[in-house]
């Protein structure tokens, strides 16, 4: 009789008196203390709520963990979780990774970084017009450092060294254009100016730099500095058949011929 | 050869030989090696045509000819005739470097396949003074002074010679009675200019000789050779190293490359140290030979006077730079590296011409990171998954990017695979230099029948020309003249300039996208050497 009595108690009033206890008391608290409390909860049930309290993963769990962890059946779960959200305990996030997957975190804490997608991401879309405006940012920044460089006149070398900048002062110079409104670490500038080395537009050089000095990771520096490319575009690209979407499709006397070729016709009365 | 390559031989053969050396040509790189009556036989051409074209084929080193099996066979230089499309920049590298002699030398060369010293300059000299004004003429011994330059600095050689023929047995067969001549392979005296006694002036061609026909120009020629003394160079025919000359294009593209990067003192100085190195250096080498900085100041040019510390430091710029042209080891400068970067930044222009800057970013980045899952791929390019994963496939159905599986499990589930992207630079290059084949094939083809729309209208043009040249000559008035240019019409004159404008436009072109071939070519070639 027991037993029947305490399996419709509630799971979510257990949890929520050890919660509360827990914050009565901020040194943290004994399972005496939680058995003085709730005389009439049974210890398994105890211990199962505590477990499953602690044994969250960066502080989220996922729907399923939470069954799997805690062996209540899923009608159970689903009741005790809506439960929760809507005496505002818990709430859940969408992750980034997998829209579908709901994943439940304690109301107070802010989500992290790998679920949410980080400062690029903004609910759980990618922000490419922002990463675009960033790219262009940095790389006019790095251009003009390069230009005022190459206009002082002085001794090549010193004029290659002033026309580096470190990642640091790119950091520096995005904090004080403000147009993030997203906090930005000097990782993420990094990232955007990786980018910017895909783009062919800036290239990179590690230095050793002293412990201590501004912007220095582990005793290193990264420096970035804006480049011209080494080639114009090429011969091949010039003609309309470096461009031609049917180029595979084209042999003299077929339907598309050089002959007849509508893209030649155009670029020649060009 | 391939499909590509032998309808551009076949094309260009078709241009510059007539079409009899055509067909002979593309059945010889069709089939390989064949006897003389093979090749009669097979093309149902006469025998005499068929010798003819032959003669013509070897006379402008496109055929070779060794002894095979039953007889002499004959093979075609697929390579060397493709090299025909470079001719003219050719000609403008040696009008660059030596001038017009050197330019019309050259440009003689190339005409003629095999020429004698003397015979060059001869033509050269009458070709030159007739474009200069009335009363001078060029004197034989500027003509000299340009072909021997050409000479000490490799741009011409000489052909081989027919070596002893050696010991062969007797064939059972009678029909080889004479051993096959073979061409002398290592020639010790290659770039040595023969004694010869030339002394004169170039003759000027009289005005009324063109409007008569060739004919009597060349019989004239032929008695002026006759009569004048012989020169004493016969047997000694020279020929264009087409080695050399590319060698000189992938100096130019890697100083232009450095200019483009950093600025023109330092692609001075990768020029002079290029310079020096030029005649000690075989041309498929990968390093050239070490230089000290001391030489490279003592052979800068005048006019760049910088001081000795200012050209150690733009050295030392130089080798930190990461496109990495200069290796200051004991190797000297490193071609090959250079010539893949070049290749590379080509790969580059075209993924982004053709598929849009993103995709060309994804493509350095796959370039720089050589293997990549999809994940990879958009996180560090920072392009949203959806957009990454068209570009992705658009580059992979282009064939510029290959996929590699990486099974977890012996029963490669999709699932449980890895698949990573990745470019391989080499069978990219060897594709997109099958695509610069085709490329170049179908501008001529366009060009030809853009000539063959129009040609009731050349010829109407052409005629209405002679007419009035002949008018002009025989001294009309000018009432005649404005009469007679009035027979082409305004709208056919503007036709007439629009099929101008544009058979200028293809063959720019064709010149550009052989300077796509040169590259890829280059770097093929040098990637195949140092394998």
């Amino acid at each position: 009789m027991a037993e029947v009595k305490v399996k419709q108690e509630s799971t979510v009033d257990i949890e929520n008196r050890i919660k509360e206890l827990c914050q009565q008391f901020p040194h943290g608290i004994t399972d005496q203390v939680i058995q003085n409390d709730m005389p009439h909860v049974e210890a398994q049930q105890r211990a199962m709520a505590i477990n499953r309290l602690l044994s969250v993963v960066s502080l989220r769990i996922w729907s399923r963990d939470i069954r799997y962890k805690s062996n209540l059946p899923l009608t159970e779960i689903n009741k005790i979780l809506k439960n929760l959200e809507s005496k505002k305990l818990i709430k859940a996030v969408k992750s980034v990774a997998a829209s579908k997957k709901k994943v439940y975190m304690l109301y107070n804490l802010q989500p992290d970084r790998s679920v949410t997608g980080g400062a690029w991401y903004s609910d759980q879309d990618f922000e490419s017009e922002f990463v675009e405006v960033l790219n262009q940012q940095c790389f006019k920044f790095l251009q003009s450092k390069a230009e005022a460089a190459r206009d002082s006149k002085q001794s090549p070398m010193v004029q290659r060294n002033s026309s580096f900048a470190t990642s640091h002062e790119v950091w520096k110079y995005i904090c004080e254009l403000g147009i993030s409104k997203v906090e930005l670490s000097m990782e993420d500038i990094e990232t955007i100016l990786n980018t910017l080395i895909y783009d062919g537009k800036v290239e990179m050089t590690i230095i050793v730099a002293k412990e201590g000095t501004v912007g220095s990771v582990d005793g290193q520096m990264k420096l970035y500095r804006g480049v011209n490319p080494i080639i114009q575009p090429t011969g091949l690209v010039r003609t309309p058949c470096g461009l031609c979407p049917v180029f595979d499709d084209c042999h003299e006397g077929g339907e598309i011929s050089p002959s007849n070729c509508v893209y030649m016709a155009e670029w020649l009365d060009f | 050869m391939t499909t590509q390559e032998v309808r551009l031989c076949g094309l260009l053969l078709q241009e510059h030989y007539g079409e009899v050396v055509e067909k002979v040509g593309t059945h010889l790189l069709r089939n390989g090696a064949l006897m003389l009556r093979a090749i009669a036989h097979e093309t149902s051409t006469p025998l005499d045509l068929v010798k003819k074209s032959l003669c013509v084929l070897i006379q402008h080193g496109l055929c070779g000819f060794r002894s095979g099996r039953r007889g002499v066979e004959y093979h075609l230089n697929g390579e060397r005739i493709l090299r025909v499309l470079r001719y003219p920049r050719y000609i403008y590298t040696a009008k660059t470097l030596y001038g017009d002699a050197g330019e019309l030398i050259v440009e003689e060369v190339l005409q003629r396949g095999h020429m004698t010293m003397s015979h060059a300059v001869r033509t050269v000299a009458d070709r030159l003074t007739h474009n200069m004004e009335e009363g001078c003429s060029m004197d034989y011994s500027e003509v000299v002074s340009a072909f021997s330059r050409l000479v000490e600095t490799h741009f011409l050689q000489r052909c081989p010679s027919i070596a002893e023929p050696s010991a062969t047995p007797v064939d059972a067969v009678p029909p080889v009675p004479v051993a096959v001549p073979t061409l002398a392979e290592n020639h010790p005296d290659r770039y040595t200019l023969p004694q010869i006694s030339l002394k004169g002036r170039g003759k000027r061609r009289l005005s009324s000789e063109e409007n008569e026909g060739d004919e009597r120009a060349g019989k004239r020629a032929r008695l002026d050779e006759d009569h004048s003394e012989s020169s004493g160079d016969e047997g000694i025919y020279w020929q264009v190293n087409f080695d050399r000359f590319h060698q000189h294009f992938r100096d130019q593209a890697i100083v232009s490359a450095v200019a483009g990067k950093m600025d023109q003192t330092s692609s001075e100085i990768v020029r002079t140290m290029l310079r020096m190195s030029e005649v000690t250096t075989t041309p498929s080498a990968a390093y050239t030979q070490p230089l000290s900085a001391n030489e490279i100041f003592r052979a800068l040019p005048p006019s760049y006077s910088i001081s000795r510390p200012v050209l150690e430091q733009y050295l030392s710029l130089l080798v930190d730079d990461p496109v990495r042209l200069l290796l200051l080891l004991d190797c000297g400068s490193d071609l090959h590296k250079a010539l893949a970067n070049l290749a590379r930044a080509t790969l580059e222009s075209v993924v982004q011409e053709r598929f849009g800057s993103r995709s060309a970013r994804i493509f350095r980045l796959l370039l720089r990171k050589r293997h990549l899952e999809q994940k990879q791929v958009e996180d560090f390019a920072m392009i949203p998954a959806k957009e990454a994963k068209e570009m992705l496939y658009a580059l992979l159905s282009a064939n510029l990017v290959q996929l590699q599986e990486i099974p977890k499990t012996p029963d490669h589930a999709p699932s449980r695979t890895f698949y990573l992207y990745t470019v391989n630079p080499l069978p990219t290059a060897r594709m997109l230099l099958q695509h610069c084949y085709k490329a170049v094939a179908n501008l001529i083809e366009r060009r030809l029948h853009e000539t063959k729309e129009n040609k009731r209208l050349l010829e109407k043009s052409q005629r209405i020309e002679a007419i009035l040249a002949s008018l002009q000559a025989s001294g009309a008035e000018p009432a005649q003249l404005t009469e007679v240019e009035e027979m082409i019409t305004a709208p056919e004159r503007q036709q007439l300039e629009a099929l101008r404008h544009h058979v200028n436009k293809l063959d720019s072109s064709e010149n550009q996208v052989d300077e796509t071939v040169f590259l890829l070519e280059s770097y093929i070639n040098s990637t195949m050497n140092t394998r």
